[in-house]
């Protein structure tokens, strides 16, 4: 048994010059599995490569195969040259195909494994060697004979000549050579360097450190070269201690839990509260935009019901509705009524009421000096007994069904005038002699402004009238001011600020009694009944359209004071007639010299400012007039009312009888009579709560000039005096 | 800012319209064309809900489109035996509709 011994060297660096050729006399069919220790990692992949290509090589038979030709990228033929010839005589009996592989590889282990390729000389690179022997195959490729010390790809061509080198160690194994023992002996070989990845930080030229940096890789390399055969270094092995563990227990603070529960009502609750909290229904319904669209959805109801009504208020035309089912009977009536109203009269258009009203008395009604929709109602009884508390309501055109404001008093309301200057600031007189100034303006907010209560001078009595009047032009030259003027049954005429505490009042005059021959004896019974006070109630005022520094006031007694805003002691003027009194006086708003009066002595009175006797007067009814009104439209049209009845009079027409009269309903009074201007209706305010619409129909009012039929009116009535 | 209305005046308007002669019912959506109020029944209530709907954002569009400061403000629809309100929220298509049948 012959022994054969391996010698097996592994490749190290420290062993660069070590033997060079070795004999192996035998093969052995062991497998060996050639471990170097650092190759082994990344043997594996090129092992993989080379295990195809000796499943190749099998396949193929050993075939021949064609040399490899690597060309760069000039064209250049770079095919690595191999590195060992075999010799023909060389290693006749080689025994083990797979040793020549490591006897070869050793080689050029040797010869190359302290070159260093970079990447560029990707030419010249060599196949696989060593790895190649990790293959378990006994058939190794004799085309490894170059190790390759860096690998860039795993795959590598075979280099050529493998096939001389198959030849060479083709050998059969023979029966005898089975039984040899063989002797091997494992010599670690030298370091194969199968993969080195230079460092890819791509350092820009321009950068101020790199040539730092570049110096500093090659004293690491240098360093790193001298490390291996330098006597400073020495290698030593470290072990370091573990000691024994110790328990140890911490405590935390418990993380108290609860438990937390709630429901969900409906699917509808559910989907909302997935929502932002502005979805839930209750805060969408008190929003503000849900109450606009709220108001303009009632508003467009109504007008849908009332529209023939306020198309005949605003004189549009009438549009049959086309959809509506009229039956033929209404028509027939609607007709019949047209032709019997050839006369004047007045046409009930709708009234303004609803649950909030029904059974107040009325006691004034305004309209609103800027839009001339609004129309402010004060409802109230007049009762000096016992202080009732009244309602102010604030009636829209646009919904006659629900007032757009209500405000609430402690005292009966007798009198409303809006100002002009603020159009959103609403004027209140009582009864109780407390004058109040209210803003309509937002639903919500505070309404009254301004209370008299707390002013020192206020009125003790009730107030009669409030009227906003536009003052002198001021220093400034702005937007006249607008001062507030009340009259009150306590004789005094006041005007009233509005300062930072409240209202504040100054006197403008004093009714005092006028001692008068021609009174008769009830007017000295009702002076002595007033014999603690000087002063004489006034019932009304009205001031001069034009000159407002002028106004009249209608007393008690029956005199109508033309008074001044400057003089504050002397009345201009005393106009007497009436022997009652004056319950309502104005200005005409076309002739700037005459004026009215109405008195609960059944008369009208026709004044010419000049003229201190009465131009006309007028009696219908033998009871006492309450209000009387001009038209804002025709200077010749006024309205009066004394209780039971509306009366119309049209002095173009006659001087004798009114043109309309209108019968209240059975057991109504009517309190309050107003124009509203622009259009020919009448407002008429009843004890029921009601404001009613009137049109004027059939009223043959002249186009001619306004001014000129009363002048012509007046003037041939006075020329019958003289 | 003045106060938020009371839940009662809101209420005692929608009695009031309720009230007004010819008036059907009402319905009150929000922005995705839930009914949250109604005075009708279930199934007319989806039904309008979900039809009127789709006509209020295609006539706000279509108001949008030839003038893109405009907006839709109301809406009536007139039809032989009814007539159908619709007033859209001011940031309409966010919060709430409501709807009339009259």
């Amino acid at each position: 048994m012959k022994k054969s011994s391996l010698v097996f060297n592994s490749s190290s660096r420290a062993m660069n010059t070590s033997v060079a050729g070795h004999q192996v006399s035998q093969s052995s069919r062991h497998k060996w599995n050639f471990a170097g220790s650092q190759t082994r990692r990344n043997s594996i992949l090129v092992g993989g490569s080379n295990r195809k290509r000796n499943i190749l090589d099998r396949n193929a038979n050993q075939a021949p195969r064609k040399p490899v030709r690597v060309l760069d990228n000039d064209g250049n033929d770079v095919t690595p040259l191999p590195l060992y010839h075999a010799e023909p005589g060389d290693m006749p009996s080689k025994p083990g195909r797979f040793l020549d592989e490591i006897f070869s590889s050793s080689e050029s282990d040797q010869l190359k494994s302290t070159s260093s390729f970079n990447m560029r000389s990707f030419g010249s690179f060599l196949g696989s060697s060593l790895p190649s022997s990790l293959s378990t195959t006994a058939s190794m490729t004799k085309g490894t004979e170059d190790s390759v010390p860096k690998l860039d790809i795993p795959i590598i061509p075979p280099p050529p000549c493998g096939q001389r080198k198959r030849d060479n160690v083709k050998q059969h194994v023979t029966e005898e050579m089975l039984d040899d023992v063989v002797d091997v002996c494992l010599t670690e070989t030298d370091t194969i360097s199968l993969f080195d990845l230079p460092p890819l930080i791509f350092m820009s030229e321009d950068a101020d450190d790199t040539k730092a940096i570049k110096e500093r890789n090659l004293q690491y390399a240098e360093l790193c070269k001298n490390r291996t055969g330098n006597d400073k270094y020495v290698e030593r092995s470290m072990q370091t201690f573990s000691g024994a563990p110790k328990e140890k227990q911490i405590q935390t603070d418990k993380i108290v839990m609860v438990d937390e529960g709630s429901t969900i009502g409906s699917l509808l609750e559910m989907e909302t509260c997935s929502l932002n909290a502005e979805s839930n229904p209750e805060l969408i319904m008190l929003t503000e935009s849900f109450q606009h669209s709220l108001l303009v959805m009632e508003r467009s109801i109504v007008a849908n019901l009332f529209q023939p009504k306020l198309a005949a208020y605003r004189q549009l035309p009438i549009i049959k509705d086309p959809d509506s089912t009229v039956k033929p009977e209404t028509e027939e009536k609607s007709e019949e009524g047209e032709e019997s109203s050839s006369s004047p009269t007045l046409e009930r258009l709708w009234a303004f009421s609803c649950e909030l009203t029904r059974g107040w008395n009325i006691t004034c009604m305004v309209w609103n000096k800027e839009n001339p929709d609004l129309l402010a109602v004060a409802y109230g009884d007049c009762d000096s007994t016992n202080q009732k508390p009244s309602l102010i309501c604030c009636w829209s055109l646009k919904n006659p069904t629900w007032p757009e404001r209500v405000f609430h008093c402690h005292s009966c309301v007798t009198s409303l005038d809006f100002s002009a200057n603020n159009p959103s600031q609403l004027a209140v007189g009582m009864y109780d002699g407390t004058i109040a100034i209210y803003t309509v303006q937002s639903r919500n907010n505070i309404h009254c402004i301004a209370n008299s209560s707390e002013c020192s001078k206020r009125h003790l009595k009730p107030v009669w009238q409030v009227n906003w009047s536009k003052q002198e032009i001021t220093l400034s030259g702005e937007d006249r001011v607008e001062a507030l003027v009340a009259v009150s049954a306590d004789g005094r005429i006041t005007k009233w600020l509005l300062c930072s505490n409240g209202l504040e009042c100054i006197d403008l005059m004093k009714l005092k009694k006028t001692k008068n021959s021609k009174k008769k004896a009830v007017e000295s019974k009702k002076k002595t009944e007033h014999m603690g006070s000087a002063l004489t109630p006034g019932l009304c005022m009205d001031f001069h359209p034009t000159d407002s520094s002028v106004y009249l006031v209608g007393t008690w007694e029956g005199l109508i004071q033309k008074c001044s805003v400057a003089n504050c002691h002397n009345v201009l003027e005393t106009y007497q007639n009436h022997f009652c009194p004056v319950n309502s006086i104005e200005w005409s708003p076309f002739s700037p010299d005459v004026f009215l009066s109405c008195s609960s002595d059944w008369t009208i009175q026709l004044w010419k400012q000049e003229c201190l006797t009465p131009v006309l007067s007028f009696t219908s009814a033998q009871r006492a007039v309450y209000a009387v009104r001009w038209s804002p439209n025709w200077s010749t049209i006024f309205a009066a009312i004394n209780g039971l009845q509306v009366e119309i009079w049209d002095l173009n027409l006659s001087i004798l009888h009114p043109t309309i009269v209108h019968q209240a309903a059975p057991g109504v009074t009517v309190t309050s009579v107003l124009f509203s201007r622009g259009t020919d209706c009448v407002l008429v305010g009843d004890s029921e709560g009601q404001v009613t619409v009137y049109q004027l129909k059939n009223l043959s009012v002249g186009q001619g000039k306004q001014v000129d039929s009363l002048e012509d009116i007046i003037g041939s009535a006075v020329s019958r005096y003289l | 800012m003045p106060p938020f209305p009371s839940q009662a005046e809101v209420e005692e308007t929608l009695k009031r319209i309720q009230s007004q002669n010819g008036v059907q019912g009402i319905i009150i959506v929000n922005t995705e064309g839930i009914p949250i109020k109604t005075t009708l029944d279930n199934a007319s209530t989806v039904q309008y809900a979900g039809l009127i709907h789709q006509l209020v954002m295609k006539a706000r569009s279509t108001v949008r489109d030839i003038d893109p400061q405009n907006d839709l403000t109301f809406l009536r629809v007139r039809s032989k035996k009814n007539e159908i309100m619709i007033a859209p929220d001011k940031d309409a298509f966010s919060n709430k509709t409501s709807f009339l049948l009259y």
